[in-house]
């Protein structure tokens, strides 16, 4: 019998192993649930998450054998690039190319990776410059995934997708009709749904204003001219609605609810020259009300533009007077302001005044409360706009109550209370909601806190990107490093920690807990359709003049080690990985071809090029894979 | 006369180039698997066996199956189409990587019980034989493994007798390909093992986990026995003591939940197990030390070559794919530590219901000679009772080896027992045996005593090779000085027997019926003079006169005393010098095995025995003089007669040489040929009877039986009824 009941136990003990993953993926929700103190760390003792601390005292510095505690995610400006930094070091650890071509991994060499950055019909590159300005990832349970992050490319109108397993670039869409896509954010829950608790849409916020379509008409006539607010898919990455708006979009934040999506507008005044952008006392922030808007997709109530099938809804102010059917609600907030930002406790959404010394708190609860009719003004949204200091910019929240504020010409960090604000707001003149001041060098522009814009802000680091370095570095001629500075928040007082410096010119980032991604080591043959799995399927066949190589590398050599084409041949030469061992990378460079490409453990890449001149053309292994990587190196040989 | 220097210089010319061919040849054998290109067939193919020499690790097989099982093997049939045993493609069964990365491809005999009987390394990439280590050293550490079990715990170290752990000898600065290689020759031969049934597949049943909810903190972890130290001291790998460890790990099994939870914290605990998916993971932090305990192997080899997970016969290694970062221990009151990891243990023979341990491949440096050697450490791990559903898994026990020994070997055992009671009985009724034989015919003693040394010769000594030796009783000796350890003889059942036998016989009759009817050198010493004289050689054959043998008998006394005394400062030393027996050349490694002087001193004897009976035993034999010493006190001996000590017919025939002038039979000499008492009672051989005899066949009297004292029964007249005397 009792021989029985351990059949039984042992047939359902491999599943049970399993079993607890859907437990505690629920747990995340319970919020206080987050890794708290994870304590014996290599580097010394770390506080629990969000624990009010009375001084600072965090270690910035990561002996050699430690860890970062942190991922940063980091846009790199018109590098056109997206980076990989290691915080609290500030080491740059990946960069990650996507809108530009890139010499060491091939990126915009290869076939695969042209067929995601688009090409002309002859085949080369539709763009090579970029402009990443914002990056954020995906969310689940109101903190990140580790599934996606994206990227805007303000030049071209693009968003990128990086997988974050990987770290690469999978996917860019273009968006149409849109000139200057400037600010991004991803929704963190669906507005209708409650089953999709993450990430399934991303907004883009479009900041110039253009004929629509922008083929010559209305050269003469801005009035015609138009910005547009663009949803697009998670998963497909294809663009699922856009909305008119009025002024230029800037920054982009969203709801931990959903419900709301929100970007702030400098040049509500849709002028053209410097001073109609600056006339008006007041911009805004522009909020949609994403239910109604899909809904209103739904119903058929949308236009489209030119040969572009994406449907376009209308959310401009004269469109959206009754609160009851708005799509959207222009808050407004003083002036030309830059930056918006949901508070961790989903409460508050902060803007930034830029030209006005303050920063304005609206409070998401009263915005719903506006759509269904029950607020009379929609500015009486606004439960607090305080003094910060001069040239406010960007937010970020410790988990605690407390805001910190970029002030640009002040070159300072404010840290300041946002229940104080309100209450001082409401009349409370005794309340004191400044707490600190620090300043920085020089210049701050975006500012960033670990764990941030997650439900699970932890209050530790707070990274500020000071686009002027001026003395803080070494010289190197007229182009500065720009510095990175990372200030110890836990306690009252701000502590300037660390600085680093940082190839210009990223703009902004995310800082969160190195235990949310779970990075692939190497890749698998399945990723790749064209996969050379074994060395007995390597060699080369020949369809008339287009000629196929299939190459597979194992250190330290490749095979085929040589391979006869001929002049006017189309040569597309497959490259397949086979080794397995982690860090054991290969090169494929063909000298007087402009090829360079890598490909890593168990990756498959391949080139297709002209053979254009005769001789012998040694192709060798860029990438240091083996103590024979030299002699690692084969033969093509063009015939005349 | 005219020399001609160019024809002098001929032959040396020949010698030249004869030893560049041999240093090519060597040069050649020392290159030739680098990256050998195999036919692609051999991989694929049926027939395997038609692409490469499968005889040459399966010696006598001549016939072979195509590929069978899963994984596959094949059978190897020798001329008569027997089963001989199995051989088998590494890479059907294997592909771990060694230090290239890349497997080394072998092929692997082993007979039908399981034991190696060949390897042979077909291909391999080893950038390190190829700058310095020669191949052949791969080759050696290869040859260590012919003759060992399947079934055996083999492992690259020291051999821990009492652990049951057989160790193989490392090749220096090679560490990953030999343990690798260990490992490729201990799964191929098991996954074929356990197909054909030689061992028991392993199927370690997985049980779930009970979730108790509870948040350990370390000291909780710590005390249920949840996370497990395993502490190397300094001295350990022969460094000054000190006060702090050479190493010091913690490490535990992440899979349960409130374990994992406790360590890892939720967030890194689900995200671990949603990507190790049905695969377990154990962490290890360091907490004291400075030596990593992920070394540098897996760098480019992908190996971590100073860790293993040990549960019972499986070793699982790890490679950096099994390996993730620990960032930290999320138990409050967990030490602080300098190295961590995660590491996964793939598949699902291992089973955290069962018992397993954390081995730490250490090495040990002789500080007084800087040389190192392999030393490795572990410490065991049983999740607690109160984690699993229906507790921990019952363990069945394996066999002590010994025990599998005697299971292994019982027919065997069954027969030598048998041939032990069957010359016992005979010589307890060797009465019977004297009185039916007589000094022309003493074939009933002999037949039963020739034939035990046929058996002991053939069966016991060439096929058992239970050839006893002094070496044995050194051994106990030093056991008995130092720590008696059962096991360690009872892994020997022959000789264990044996010893029985001769301690139980020499206190009864003497050393006599080991030596003179069951020593296997000594049986086959004394058949050759017996042969010897059948064929014609008698005139040849010689013994010494009584003087200088009894002088010369004393020399095996002083052997046996030289190596008792050496013993007792080296044990080796001794071992050493117990070559003087020349049974290990004859019986247990062959005589054509050994190096000439060995051969050349065990065949000198036996060639001498043919013309003088067992030299070696009366003089040399070390063993001899230890079983002579307590034959003193046996509590049989042979009988005598009053007569005896004046009449010399038994002494002219003794072969011993050991019955004194004055009559008296030297027990400690005697080999108990019985020759001596068949003529005790033979009433035409022993003077004292055969006078009688005579006297009463001339007075016409009976001829009585004779009696117990060799005497005819006196005879009696039979008094007269109610007469007293």
């Amino acid at each position: 019998m009792s021989q029985d009941i351990d059949k039984t136990t042992a047939g359902a003990a491999n599943p049970s192993r399993r079993r607890f993953l859907n437990t505690t993926a629920l747990m995340g929700l319970g919020g206080a649930g987050l890794a708290a103190g994870i304590t014996a760390l290599p580097g010394g003792t770390r506080d629990a998450v969000a624990a009010p601390a009375t001084n600072g005292g965090l270690n910035p510095h990561v002996n050699p054998g430690e860890l970062d505690e942190y991922y940063g995610l980091w846009s790199g400006g018109h590098t056109g690039d997206f980076r990989v930094l290691g915080i609290p070091s500030g080491r740059e650890l990946h960069r990650v190319p996507c809108f530009t071509p890139d010499a060491l991994v091939g990126w915009g060499i290869t076939n695969e990776s042209k067929a995601i950055m688009g090409t002309k019909p002859d085949g080369s590159l539709q763009f090579t410059v970029g402009d990443t300005h914002h990056t954020h990832a995906s969310y689940k349970d109101g903190n990140y995934d580790g599934r996606y992050a994206w990227i805007n490319d303000k030049i071209n109108s693009r968003i990128a997708r990086i997988r974050l397993d990987y770290f690469v670039c999978d996917k860019i869409t273009k968006l149409p009709n849109v000139m200057g896509f400037h600010g991004i954010f991803p929704d963190k829950r669906d507005p209708v749904d409650p089953a999709i608790n993450y990430t399934t849409r991303v907004f883009c916020g479009g900041e110039f204003h253009i004929p629509t379509p922008n083929d010559g008409r209305d050269l003469d006539d801005p009035t015609k001219w138009q910005a547009l607010f663009s949803c697009v898919d998670a998963e497909t990455m294809e663009v699922r609605w856009q909305a008119k708006i009025d002024g230029n979009c800037d920054l982009v934040a969203t709801s931990f609810d959903g419900k709301l999506a929100a970007a702030n507008q400098y040049n509500t005044e849709n002028g053209i020259t410097f001073q109609d952008m600056m006339a008006a006392e007041r911009d805004a922030c522009v909020f949609f009300n994403v239910a109604r808007i899909e809904q209103a997709v739904k119903d058929g109530k949308f236009t489209t533009i030119g040969d572009s099938k994406v449907p376009v809804v209308d959310c401009t102010r004269a469109a959206n007077t009754d609160p009851k059917t708005a799509l959207s609600a222009y808050v407004s907030v003083p002036k030309n302001p830059h930056g918006v930002n949901a508070s961790p406790d989903g409460k508050y959404f902060i803007c930034s005044g830029k030209l006005s010394p303050t920063a304005t708190v609206i409070e998401l609860e009263k915005v719903l409360q506006y759509f269904e009719g029950n607020v009379a003004d929609i500015d009486d949204t606004i439960v607090a706009e305080v003094e910060i200091g001069l040239g406010p910019l960007h937010t970020a929240f410790d988990g605690r109550g407390n805001a910190y504020t970029t002030l640009f010409l002040d070159s300072q960090i404010v840290k300041w209370n946002v229940d104080a604000a309100i209450r001082f707001t409401a009349g409370d003149t005794s309340a004191q909601y400044v707490v600190d001041r620090l300043d920085v060098h020089y210049q701050p522009g975006h500012i960033n806190a670990s764990q941030s814009e997650t439900m699970f802000a932890d209050g530790k680091w707070l990274c500020v990107g000071c686009k002027f370095s001026k003395d803080r570095f070494l010289p190197v001629g007229p182009l500065h490093a720009e510095n990175e500075q990372l200030i110890d928040i836990s306690g009252e007082k701000m502590v300037l920690a660390h600085e680093a410096p940082v190839r210009p010119e990223p703009h902004d980032f995310i800082i969160f807990r190195r235990e949310l991604l779970m990075p692939k080591q190497i890749y698998q043959h399945e990723d790749f359709p064209n996969a050379i799995t074994d060395i007995a399927n390597a060699g080369v066949t020949r369809d008339g003049n287009k000629v196929t190589v299939k190459m597979v590398t194992y250190a330290p050599t490749y095979d085929p080690l040589e391979f006869k084409v001929k002049v006017g041949d189309e040569v597309t030469l497959i490259l397949t990985n086979l080794d397995r061992i982690e860090d054991l990378t290969h090169g494929l460079a063909i000298p007087d071809y402009n090829i360079n490409f890598i490909v890593n453990p168990q990756e498959t890449k391949s080139v297709t090029f002209k053979v254009e001149k005769p001789g012998v053309y040694w192709y060798y292994c860029t990438h240091f894979c083996h103590a024979l990587h030299l002699e690692m190196r084969g033969r093509m040989l063009v015939e005349a | 006369m005219v020399i001609d220097m160019p024809s002098l210089l001929k032959p040396f010319r020949l010698l030249l180039l004869l030893v560049l061919a041999m240093l090519a040849a060597a040069t050649h054998a020392q290159t030739s698997t680098y990256e050998a290109r195999l036919p692609p067939e051999l991989f694929s193919a049926r027939d395997m066996c038609a692409y490469t020499d499968c005889a040459s690790v399966l010696p006598g097989a001549v016939r072979f199956s195509e590929r069978k099982g899963s994984p596959t093997f094949v059978e190897g049939f020798d001329s008569s189409d027997r089963l001989l045993g199995y051989v088998m493609l590494s890479s059907d069964i294997t592909d771990i990587p060694a230090y290239s990365g890349k497997p080394i491809i072998k092929l692997i005999g082993m007979d039908a019980n399981g034991n190696f009987t060949g390897i042979r390394i077909l291909k391999h990439s080893e950038p390190i034989l190829l700058l310095g280590i020669p191949e052949t050293a791969l080759n050696r550490f290869n040859d260590q493994y012919l003759g060992k079990h399947v079934g055996d715990r083999i492992e690259v170290g020291r051999t821990r007798a009492g652990e049951d752990v057989i160790g193989v000898d490392a090749i220096s600065g090679a560490t990953v390909t030999v343990i690798v290689q260990n490992q490729v020759i201990m799964q191929s031969g098991g996954a074929v093992a356990r197909q054909t049934g030689i061992l028991e597949p392993i199927v370690r049943e997985q049980r779930a986990f009970v979730e108790m909810g509870h948040q350990p903190d370390w000291e909780t972890l710590v005390t249920e026995g949840s996370v497990q130290s395993l502490i190397v001291q300094p001295e350990d790998v022969g460094l000054e003591p000190g006060d702090t460890p050479f190493i010091e790990l913690w490490f535990g099994y992440l899979n349960h939940p409130d374990v994992g939870l406790a360590v890892l914290g939720d967030i890194g605990w689900s995200r671990l197990m949603e990507r190790i998916g049905d695969d377990q993971a154990i962490f290890i932090i360091r907490t004291a030390g400075a030596e990593s305990f992920k070394g540098s192997g897996f760098v480019r080899g992908g190996l971590y070559d100073r860790i293993q997970v040990r549960q019972d016969v499986d070793v699982f290694n790890f490679y950096d794919l099994d390996y993730y970062n620990l960032f930290g221990v999320a138990a409050p009151g967990a030490p602080r530590f300098s190295e961590s990891g995660i590491f996964v243990i793939r598949g699902d023979s291992f089973s955290a219901a069962y018992p397993w341990s954390l081995v730490f491949l250490g090495n040990r440096i002789d500080q007084a000679t800087g040389q190192r050697s392999f030393a490795n450490f572990s410490a065991d791990y049983w999740l607690a009772a109160d984690y699993l559903e229906g507790g921990r898994a019952v363990i069945k026990a394996p066999d002590a080896p010994w025990v599998r020994i005697w299971k292994v070997r019982a027919v065997e055992i069954g027969i030598f027992i048998a041939l032990l009671i069957v010359v016992s009985i005979a010589y307890a009724n060797r009465d019977r045996l004297t009185r039916a034989s007589t000094r022309k015919n003493k074939w009933p003693v002999n037949a039963i005593k020739y034939s035990a040394w046929i058996v002991s010769i053939f069966f016991v000594g060439f096929y058992l090779m239970a050839q006893p030796s002094i070496t044995q009783v050194l051994t106990w000796f030093h056991a008995l000085l130092l720590d008696w350890r059962w096991e360690l003889f009872l892994l020997d059942p022959f000789i264990f027997i044996f010893w029985i036998f001769i301690i139980v016989t020499v206190f009864l009759w003497g050393r006599g019926l080991f030596c003179g009817w069951l020593c296997p050198f000594g049986s086959l010493s004394e058949l050759l003079y017996k042969i010897g004289g059948a064929i014609g050689l008698k005139r040849f054959q010689f013994k010494l006169s009584q003087r200088s043998h009894d002088k010369l008998k004393w020399l095996k006394y002083v052997v046996f005393g030289v190596l008792l005394a050496v013993s007792a400062f080296s044990l080796t030393t001794a071992e050493m010098l117990a070559e003087v027996e020349p049974f290990k050349t004859t019986f247990l490694v062959g005589m054509f095995n050994r190096a000439w002087p060995y051969t050349l001193f065990a065949a000198g004897l036996l060639a001498l025995s043919i013309f003088m009976e067992r030299p070696f035993c009366k003089y040399l034999c070390p063993l001899g003089a230890a079983l002579a010493m307590p034959t003193t006190f046996r509590w049989f001996g042979l009988k005598r007669k009053q007569e005896c000590t004046s009449c010399k017919a038994c002494a002219v025939g003794c072969g011993s040489l050991a019955i004194d002038e004055k009559g008296r039979i030297d027990a400690r000499e005697c080999m108990l040929c019985l020759d001596c008492m068949v003529l005790y009672t033979d009433d035409h051989a022993c003077p004292p009877l055969a006078q009688e005899r005579k006297r009463r066949e001339k007075v016409g009297l009976p001829l009585t039986p004779i009696g117990k004292d060799g005497y005819y029964i006196p005879i009696k007249p039979v008094p007269a009824a109610g007469a007293t005397n």
